[in-house]
């Protein structure tokens, strides 16, 4: 029995979760005093940390942009985050391309006109890598973002859904993700569920396409109900307190 | 019951201009983390400070120019002080407070009607929690700044100067407690009560 047949054996995932249910997750904000906004997330074996700084200045000057502005990312993994080495930690291929989706992702949900000539910096490390960390990064992205009280149009979250064993199936582990059929990593508005991000690895049908974002836009659900109970933790030590100005 | 309303959050099912909010299909949206109460009163909790003429700013030189002087506002760029619209004379480091006067559709920044603070220091707290520290006519600035005899000037940029007389360890103390507990309701008495605790 190869490799392949011994993960997906009698229909089952690997970890034994049912088709459409996520891998537990734990997130924080606020962690970080010195960047203007921060969030932690662990997402099943991932481990993420998103700090956020800005708007401010953007450097150098010839990058500027007089009408909006500029979201930087800077994704990096650890050189210890998963089983294999990483070998250096600076950028690479791989991480240069993440950046860049999870960049242009931000980018929809920011409203960067209200802030010309300037940059808004997101730095993503990923401490520990267990599959799925570009959707991992851009959920705890969103989060501190948030935290910063950068003004955004929508909550956005990143969900991965695909097929392995035949089925199609949500929030894709490693295993799942080296050893399936199809990964397809989404990253979903909150209200509109629009389309952030789209990636594919693999071969879907166009009617499984349709079946896995349906899915993932269920899911996103529910990772928009742990990242609002993230930011509320921070103001509910004393849940009978009213505010009003 | 107050709730804690995410960006992208409705707010009102009519067009309403609001600061930190947008309006898209004639509904309005939360854009920053707020807190939403009972009469559908929406309040940033964490924002990003836009300015605006009018309001007070405390600052510090950054350069002196024939122009004028470049004050650090706490702003992505450093507003100006023309020096034909002031006697003062400045220099680098030196802490001022004054108004903010014209803002250019570039973006620059220019003051007005500033002064210059002798002494003192100068530290940040976020914006959404300086109308806090200010409180209702500003009866939380005067209790602080009576129980603890020391000249306080708060910006609405984040920076607040203290002078150097007085009883600074608990400026910085009830400052602090109020960024914490910002949010919570009868935060004045709260305050009160906290600043005689300390006093003994």
């Amino acid at each position: 029995m190869s490799k392949k047949e011994e993960v997906f054996k009698d229909g089952k995932r690997p970890d034994g979760r049912a088709n459409d249910e996520l891998r537990p997750m734990k997130m924080k904000v606020g962690i970080l005093s010195n960047a203007d906004g921060s969030s932690y997330l662990e997402w099943g074996g991932n481990k993420v940390i998103c700090g956020v700084y800005g708007p401010r200045e953007a450097i150098p000057k010839h990058s500027q942009d007089p009408k909006k502005s500029l979201v930087k990312v800077k994704y990096s993994m650890s050189t210890f985050a998963s089983k294999e080495e990483h070998g250096r930690a600076g950028p690479s291929r791989r991480s240069n391309e993440i950046s860049k989706v999870i960049k242009e992702a931000l980018e929809n949900m920011v409203f960067t006109e209200k802030y010309p000539r300037t940059q808004i910096d997101v730095f993503v490390d990923v401490l520990q890598a267990e599959g799925g960390t570009r959707v991992a990064s851009i959920t705890a992205a969103a989060l501190a973002l948030a935290d910063a009280g950068i003004p955004m149009k929508d909550m956005c979250c990143g969900v991965a859904v695909g097929k392995a064993g035949d089925q199609i199936i949500v929030d894709l582990g490693k295993e799942e993700d080296n050893l399936g059929q199809s990964d397809m990593p989404l990253a979903l508005s909150n209200r509109d569920k629009n389309i952030l991000l789209l990636q594919m690895d693999g071969l879907l049908t166009l009617e499984e396409i349709e079946k896995a974002i349906e899915l993932a836009e269920k899911a996103s659900d529910k990772i928009h109900e742990m990242q609002k109970k993230a930011i509320n933790s921070v103001y509910t030590e004393e849940p009978e307190e009213v505010f009003t100005m | 019951m107050r709730n804690i309303i995410l960006p992208g959050e409705e707010i009102s099912d009519q067009p309403m201009r609001l600061s930190n909010t947008y309006v898209e299909n004639g509904k309005t949206y939360a854009s920053v983390v707020g807190m939403l109460d009972e009469e559908g009163r929406y309040t940033p909790l964490e924002s990003v400070y836009s300015p605006r003429p009018g309001d007070t700013v405390v600052g510090i030189v950054v350069d002196v120019r024939h122009h004028g002087f470049v004050i650090d506002v706490n702003l992505s760029s450093n507003a100006t002080l023309p020096a034909r619209d002031t006697r003062l004379r400045l220099e680098m480091g030196d802490l001022v407070f004054g108004k903010i006067g014209r803002i250019f559709p570039s973006g620059d920044i220019d003051l007005q009607d500033v002064r210059k603070l002798s002494g003192g220091k100068i530290f940040d707290v976020p914006t959404a929690k300086v109308p806090r520290i200010i409180g209702k006519k500003s009866s939380m600035l005067d209790m602080i700044r009576e129980s603890t005899n020391t000249k306080i000037v708060v910006g609405n940029n984040g920076y607040i100067w203290i002078s150097e007389q007085g009883n600074i360890p608990l400026v910085m103390k009830v400052i602090e407690y109020i960024v914490e507990n910002a949010h919570k309701k009868g935060l004045t008495d709260k305050m009160s009560e906290f600043i005689k605790k300390h006093m003994e």
